[in-house]
């Protein structure tokens, strides 16, 4: 069967072009914010997400992890004999200082966590284990953080809080939300950095559950028990850290409105370029129609017409995408495309192109018949 | 006895443009049989092309009746019209109305199509019109790259895809050179008696007139002295 939409899209190399352009244009608009967007918010929940808990307990209101207050550390002891609970750890975030080689300071995220059990501790390991940071005031840091505080190499000293830690280890792809990069210590020791913290107080506390009880049960079974404190299952706090960063400070509405503007810039292109199309070929929608075409077949052309529009695009868009993505992991941040954003955009393309060409379906079923006489 | 094609009885088209009523066709009533060739004449604006709209069923009548091989066109409701100029009704425009993506075979193709006829079949009935139209080694070409001759060709082939009982030609000589407008109307002439196809030419070329089994004269909607003017 002969397509008409595609010889009339390939007939019009230029308007078919601009169409292309404008089509990849939204694609990658889309996906390059859909994927910023992913990637700070991996960031923002990473180490809750790489954490070997099931319950986390905070301090009351705390709004995210990064912003964790410090609370009494004797809530552990309760923790620990609610029924339910296998075990319980103490865990540290604070908020430190770390001297540069070259001069200056940089603020970092120093993470406390029990060497011993490894909960809440570096993964990715390229050098050293999580567990070597018992021996003493050592530390592992994520080679990301080289971009901040220079080059460092196994058994460099560097001054955190003014007192000296030793690298022992180095990961890999593990940023923070807020781009100061994460110190891993042992508790003990970053408790000795922090000494804002008092003595008897923790920030959080880690609690590993018996797989044959619900977790929600054995949250409620907490909140009950401790008070002054929040209890979340690691998936909860996870979402409440996103959704303040996404909500709460307006960057996630940020990122939607330029995608949505992606979306919306791509429905005015390809809605103008298939418009002018369909105007310009009006007259032979008129001998269709008095040839015998019914609306239907109208239809089919314009929307053939949209798809095929669209499905180039993406995948010019797509592959676009992915140099973007090479591109962007060079500053240090992270663009996350999953399959199912890659199968989501790839509807919404169709979506964005089919809805543009509403316009024109109009203006072609309204056609005047005598259209066809005119000379 | 001949049968007829197509019937016309008491025809009317009224448009109203702003508060004015234009009669454009007016009382009209005549039928062409099959395999005869009606030349329709008339000045500009005389509600030729109008009539020819009504009968090709792109245009509804304000009142009267068009009956197409028995069926009353005007009974039936718009989305049933398609089908009737689909299965019995051919057009041949003045400008041609070619599809300038396609070539001369897949305009032709078009119009298979539309019969659902497709792939292989649809090609070679195409390549066949076109090669009873003399246009056997223009096939492959655009419209772009054809004579205006080759276009209307083209036209009469896309027209005669479906087998049409009734060919409507408006105009059909008139962005064509005299001895092309000759060879174009001739060869409606032979398909009208080969198919039984009845012929109805919108035209001002009074050459026409000689090549064609009756004259309508149409003026201010009406036929002229309310009869239809024999040839000869």
């Amino acid at each position: 069967m002969v397509s008409i939409a595609r010889k009339n899209l390939f007939h019009d190399k230029i308007r078919f072009i601009i169409t292309l352009i404008g089509v990849t244009f939204s694609v990658v608009l889309i996906f390059a914010q859909v994927g910023i967007y992913l990637g700070f918010m991996q960031n923002a929940s990473v180490i809750i997400d790489n954490t070997d808990a099931d319950i986390w307990i905070t301090s009351k209101n705390t709004p995210n992890f990064d912003w964790a207050q410090a609370f009494p550390e004797t809530k552990i002891n309760l923790a620990r004999e609610t029924k339910g609970v296998l075990h319980a750890e103490k865990f540290i975030l604070a908020w430190g200082v770390m001297k540069r080689k070259e001069g200056g300071t940089e603020q970092v995220e120093i993470i406390g966590y029990n060497p011993n059990s490894g909960m809440g501790g570096p993964w990715n390991m390229m050098e050293g284990k999580a567990s070597d940071v018992k021996g003493g005031k050592h530390i592992i840091m994520d080679e990301s953080a080289e971009k901040k505080i220079g080059n460092f190499y196994i058994g460099d000293e560097r001054e955190v809080m003014n007192q000296k830690v030793k690298v022992i280890g180095r990961t890999t792809g593990i940023k923070s939300f807020t781009t100061a990069p994460f110190i891993f210590t042992s508790y003990d020791t970053a408790k000795s950095l922090a000494s804002y913290i008092a003595q008897d107080n923790t920030v959080f506390i880690l609690v590993k559950t018996d797989p044959a009880e619900d977790v929600h049960e054995i949250v409620q079974r907490l909140k009950e028990r401790l008070k002054g404190v929040d209890v979340y299952t690691s998936r909860q706090f996870s979402n409440r850290t996103r959704w303040y960063w996404t909500v709460e400070t307006g960057m996630g509405m940020g990122f939607l409105m330029t995608a949505f503007m992606g979306f919306a810039i791509g429905i005015v292109i390809v809605g103008q370029t298939i418009y002018t199309s369909t105007i310009e070929h009006l007259r032979e929608y008129g001998t269709l129609k008095a040839i015998g075409a019914n609306n239907l077949f109208i239809y089919k052309i314009i929307f053939e017409q949209a798809i095929v529009n669209a499905v180039i695009g993406y995948i010019a868009g797509f592959v676009i995408t992915q140099f973007l993505i090479k591109g962007y992991e060079k500053t240090g941040l992270a663009m996350i495309i999953p399959n199912y954003l890659i199968v989501t955009v790839f509807f919404l393309t169709i979506l964005m192109c089919v809805f543009a060409s509403f316009i024109s379906i109009r203006k072609a079923t309204k056609i005047d018949p005598a259209i066809v006489f005119k000379v | 006895m001949e049968e007829n094609n197509i019937e016309v009885k008491r025809l009317k088209k009224i448009y109203h443009e702003a508060s004015v009523e234009v009669m454009a066709v007016d009382d009209v009533s005549f039928d062409v049989k099959s395999s005869e060739v009606v030349a329709v004449m008339g000045p500009s604006g005389s509600g030729k092309t109008t009539l020819l709209s009504i009968m090709g069923c792109i245009l509804r009548p304000t009142s009267g009746e068009v009956i197409i091989k028995g069926i009353k066109t005007h009974e039936l409701d718009e989305r049933s019209l398609p089908e009737i100029r689909n299965k019995y009704i051919g057009f041949i425009f003045q400008a041609f109305n070619l599809f300038p993506a396609l070539t001369a075979l897949e305009n032709v193709e078009v119009s298979l199509n539309l019969k659902g006829i497709k792939g292989k079949k649809a090609k070679e009935e195409a390549r066949q019109l076109l090669e009873r139209v003399g246009l056997k080694d223009r096939v492959d070409f655009l419209p772009m790259d054809l004579s205006g001759g080759q276009k209307q060709r083209v036209s009469i082939a896309r027209a005669l895809a479906n087998k049409p009982s009734i060919i409507l030609a408006d105009e059909p000589t008139g962005n064509l050179d005299s001895k092309t407008g000759h060879s174009v109307i001739e060869l409606l002439r032979d398909l009208s008696i080969k198919e039984k196809s009845s012929v109805v030419i919108v035209t001002h070329d009074s050459r026409i007139m000689d090549m064609s089994d009756r004259v309508l004269y149409l003026e201010d909607g009406r036929l002229k002295n309310g009869v239809n003017a024999k040839k000869g």
